[in-house]
């Protein structure tokens, strides 16, 4: 069953096209990676995704057209973007970022279960449960973006650039955790990344992007074992 | 010392009506980034919204609660309708749209209702009552007290309920609020609306004293700005302190420092930025701002 | 994207473009063909000229009237050309203009009421002001962000008050009035004349040095400091200087602008210089077109001409008219009234949506007001309804 869809997407800033015919389809309970270069257009799809940036072509979510819906609309759907940057509310509390991410819930117990489940995932935002997140490391704040979209519930996870400015082994801490969450709770996932190796220990498919469009498709298998893959992304 | 007594009283009254403008300020400014120069014009057309009702009969408290609610359903369709396109943008151009906000309020006051000085109701009578000794006016305790109440009200609306901390996440970071479904522009319209019913409730409870006229705050909106320069933008306590320091001053020096005298008042908050800047230029409890090129 | 090969973004610090009368676009056509007609040497020093004839010539065939509005003009004119230094062209939003304005008027009409020479008094009704300017912004200009416009807002509001109480220099609330620009014996003039004279003699010097001051490296640096303050810094360029320096002229000018204020109305009282003339007079700035010479001219003549269209209607229209006026200036023409023809022409030559990088009211109205202030990417949305 396939939940997300994307085909033939386009975007542009302004002037500038940077999103030329993309596609990208993912099952339920998938996770797709989208790798290439910088300026390639990785982050730009999942912001053509998450409703941030106007974008032309066809993205069906569960069959339904969610071309222009406002960003707040499409979190609802399901969908929840971990942007690049983390975008973390410095002068909130790591509880009331959880809070935060689970706005839309109604259900108190259940919100609470799922900070407890937050907190198991990551131990160490247990230990700074009442910091402020602008206090936090940059590993801390990726965990706890990730753990405010998993306070949404989300079918589908938008991930961008997780390990971006993180030390190896914090990186890898993060991406384990997100391995275990996707196992334990089936959330499907689309993973900007542009340390393939990294990504690749999470993904089942990628497709690998240039200027705005796909260069390659593959399951994850396949693209390992491409030499221009491996020459390009995978340190030979 | 039953005159000081009186003047501080009266000042920490004053200052309180400063200190709601400034803090409408702060909020806007929190959720908006501009600085919205006709907080106190929209304040007086509350004012006027009241004055109208109990001139057609209606009791001061239901005017005023009738009031309230305008203001908030006012503040938020200008945020929707007017503010919207500049905010995020450049704060000079915004601040400009707000003093043109400000002159067709004062305009559209004017042309309705002259532009003379009418009587306004007063909710607390004009005794005085005896307090340490001292007798001071009921209106001034009155004023302060209801102020108080309704910071702290907006207060706890902060801290403890999830619409405060979603009007808080989108002040912070619109982008990841949306990102967790939060409904930002109707999240900026409720900021405003909130800004607009705290100056709605200064404007009511100074009305009787000063006269109610177009440019009725328009004095209080210089105290207000002073105190937002003093307390520091991003500190609502700050700002809250700011605005009673410097009601207490005017009043203090009106009456002490004859030079100034009752008519100078207005420069006492100008002489204390001057002091206090020439020390700490971010404000006696704001955070040194740090712009990324 | 710019079509036009010499309009700046609105974004790019380093316009040397304010909008003069006679300039539209300096670039020659890549194909080198002659520019047009009001770009040739000759046509522009053809135009100077006919402007100067007309200006000359205009004060002895007018009516009374219409001379008396013109200098009026004229000298808020001035007014608003002194506050396009500080808040158009170095981007620091003042309300205390019409203080200068103000003080520059009671020391003329002090000065005249001695029997000073009418020279010093000039000098005088201009250091004044200036030097309160100077003192001002080098207080206000070490605050960040919107201070100096949260500042200068106690100028008029500490001065209609501080006006009445030095009684003894300024008349109190009565006034002064002050006669002394009367048309000299034997030049065969009318008062009126005279008045428009000197109104356009010491204007059009204050015009001309202020746009050459514009156009050379201060008008750069001013435009740097207002796109972005840290990237002056960066370059050495003090955005503490600049500004400071830009208000000091705003100052200056404003002075002259009150000696012109006291030659032709020729009374001054506390209330020249009130919160609501402030107002008006940025009012004015924004409408007439910010960053502008042209502007400031256009809104002198908003600041005299809507008062006396109302008053023949309803005199408490004013406000509201002045409100609506500028919300409306911003919402469709941020560039203000000078950037109309700016406007027309790129609508007529783009024919599908324009896509220019919006204007504000605080920046050289280089490109037209297509989108707003805000809408910096079209494509970005970040859930506002």
């Amino acid at each position: 069953m396939t939940l997300l869809e994307l085909e033939g997407v386009t975007a542009s800033y302004g002037p500038v096209q940077v999103l030329d015919g993309v596609s990208l389809t993912v099952p339920e309970q998938g996770a797709v990676g989208i790798l290439g270069a910088n300026g390639a257009g990785k982050t730009t799809t999942l912001r053509a995704i998450s409703g941030t940036v106007r974008a032309g072509g066809r993205i069906t979510f569960d069959g339904k057209d969610i071309r222009g819906l406002r960003p707040d609309q499409v979190a609802a759907l399901g969908i929840a973007h971990v942007p690049e940057g983390r975008g973390t509310l410095g002068d909130l509390t790591v509880r009331d970022n959880l809070r935060v991410g689970a706005y839309l819930r109604k259900d108190r117990k259940g919100v609470e279960e799922d900070i407890d489940y937050c907190l198991d995932l990551f131990p160490n935002l247990k230990e700074r449960i009442t910091s402020n997140a602008s206090a936090l490391s940059g590993g801390e704040q990726q965990m706890l973006a990730v753990g405010r979209a998993i306070m949404s519930k989300p079918r589908l996870m938008l991930l961008d650039e997780a390990s971006l400015g993180l030390a190896p082994s914090t990186a890898k801490n993060v991406y384990d955790a997100i391995r275990r969450l996707r196992v334990e709770s089936g959330i499907a996932m689309v993973v900007v990344e542009q340390n393939a190796n990294l990504a690749f220990t999470l993904v089942d498919s990628a497709t690998v992007l240039e200027t705005g469009r796909n260069a390659l498709t593959g399951t994850s298998a396949e693209l390992k074992g491409m030499d221009e893959i491996r020459r390009a992304y995978l340190g030979g | 010392m039953g005159k000081f007594v009186q003047l501080v009283v009266d000042g920490l009254s004053t200052g309180s009506v400063y200190g709601a403008l400034a803090l409408a300020i702060v909020l806007v400014h929190q959720a908006t980034g501009l600085i919205n120069f006709a907080q106190g014009g929209m304040a007086v057309l509350s004012a006027y919204v009241v004055w109208v009702l109990t001139n057609q009969g209606l009791p001061l408290i239901v005017a005023i609660l009738i009031a309230i609610v305008f203001s908030v359903v006012f503040g938020a369709l200008v945020e929707r309708w007017l503010m919207r396109r500049f905010e995020r943008g450049d704060p000079d151009t915004a601040v400009v749209v707000t003093i043109g906000l400000l002159t067709l309020i004062t305009g559209v006051a004017g042309w309705l209702w002259t532009y003379n000085n009418q009587q306004f109701p007063s909710l607390f009578s004009l005794d005085t009552v005896s307090f340490l000794g001292v007798s001071v006016s009921v209106r001034s305790l009155g004023t302060t007290a209801v102020i108080v109440v309704a910071m702290l009200l907006l207060q706890g609306l902060f801290v403890g309920t999830k619409l405060g901390l979603a009007l808080r996440a989108v002040a912070i970071n619109p982008q990841s609020a949306a990102f967790s479904g939060l409904n930002v522009g109707r999240l900026l319209m409720v900021g405003w609306g909130l800004a607009a019913a705290l100056g709605a409730v200064a404007a009511v409870l100074v009305a009787p004293q000063l006269t109610l006229t177009p440019g009725m705050l328009d004095n209080a909106l210089v105290y207000a700005l002073a105190a937002v320069i003093l307390g520091g933008l991003t500190s609502p306590i700050g700002v809250v302190v700011a605005a009673w320091i410097i009601g207490i001053l005017e009043n203090l020096a009106a009456v002490y420092v004859p030079f100034i005298g009752f008519d100078l008042k207005v420069a006492v908050p100008f002489i204390l930025i001057f002091v206090v800047l020439l020390v700490r230029p971010q404000g006696l409890f704001g955070r040194k701002n740090v712009v990324r090129v | 994207m710019a079509t036009s090969s010499t309009n700046p973004s609105s974004t790019n610090p380093s316009s040397t473009n304010p909008a003069s009368a006679t300039s539209v676009s300096t670039s020659s056509p890549a194909t080198g063909s002659a520019p047009p007609l009001w770009q040739r040497p000759w046509a522009r020093a053809a135009g100077w000229l006919l402007l100067l004839v007309v200006l000359a010539v205009l004060p002895l065939v007018m009516t009374e009237f219409v001379n008396e509005t013109l200098a009026r003009i004229g000298v808020f004119a001035v007014a608003v050309l002194g506050l396009n230094v500080v808040m158009g062209y170095a981007g620091q939003v003042s309300l205390g203009q019409i203080f200068f304005l103000g003080v520059g008027a009671y020391v003329t009409a002090y000065g005249v009421s001695n029997e000073w020479n009418i020279v010093l008094v000039f000098v005088l009704a201009t250091l004044l002001p200036g030097l309160a300017g100077l003192v001002v912004a080098m207080a206000a200009a070490r605050l960040g962000g919107l201070a100096i416009a949260m500042v200068t807002i106690a100028l008029p509001i500490v001065g209609v008050p501080l006006a009445k109480r030095l009684s003894d220099y300024t008349g109190g609330s009565q006034g002064l009035s002050a006669r002394f620009a009367e048309a000299p014996e034997g030049s065969g003039l009318f008062d009126d004349q005279w008045q428009l004279y000197i109104v356009l003699v010491i204007g059009g010097i204050v015009f001309l040095l202020t746009r050459s001051l514009v156009r050379g490296k201060y008008g750069r640096a001013f435009a740097i400091v207002k796109g972005n303050e840290n990237v002056a810094s960066s370059m050495g360029i003090s955005p503490y200087r600049y500004k400071v320096l830009a208000f000091t002229i705003a100052s200056l000018i404003g002075g002259v602008s009150g000696f012109l204020y006291m030659v032709v109305i020729q009374y001054t009282s506390p209330e020249t210089m009130s919160f609501g003339h402030s107002i008006e007079l940025l009012a004015a700035m924004v409408i007439g077109g910010a960053a502008s010479i042209v502007g400031s001219i256009l809104g002198g003549a908003f600041y005299v001409l809507v008062p006396q269209l109302t008053n023949q209607v309803d005199a408490s229209l004013t406000t509201l008219l002045q409100g609506v006026i500028l919300l409306v200036v911003l919402f469709v023409l941020p560039g203000g009234l000078a950037s109309l023809p700016r406007v027309l022409t790129r609508g007529r030559r783009r024919s599908g949506a324009d896509r220019g990088p919006a204007a504000s009211p605080t920046t050289p109205s280089s490109t037209p007001g297509s989108g707003t202030a805000a809408e910096e990417s079209e494509t970005e949305r970040q859930g506002h309804a």
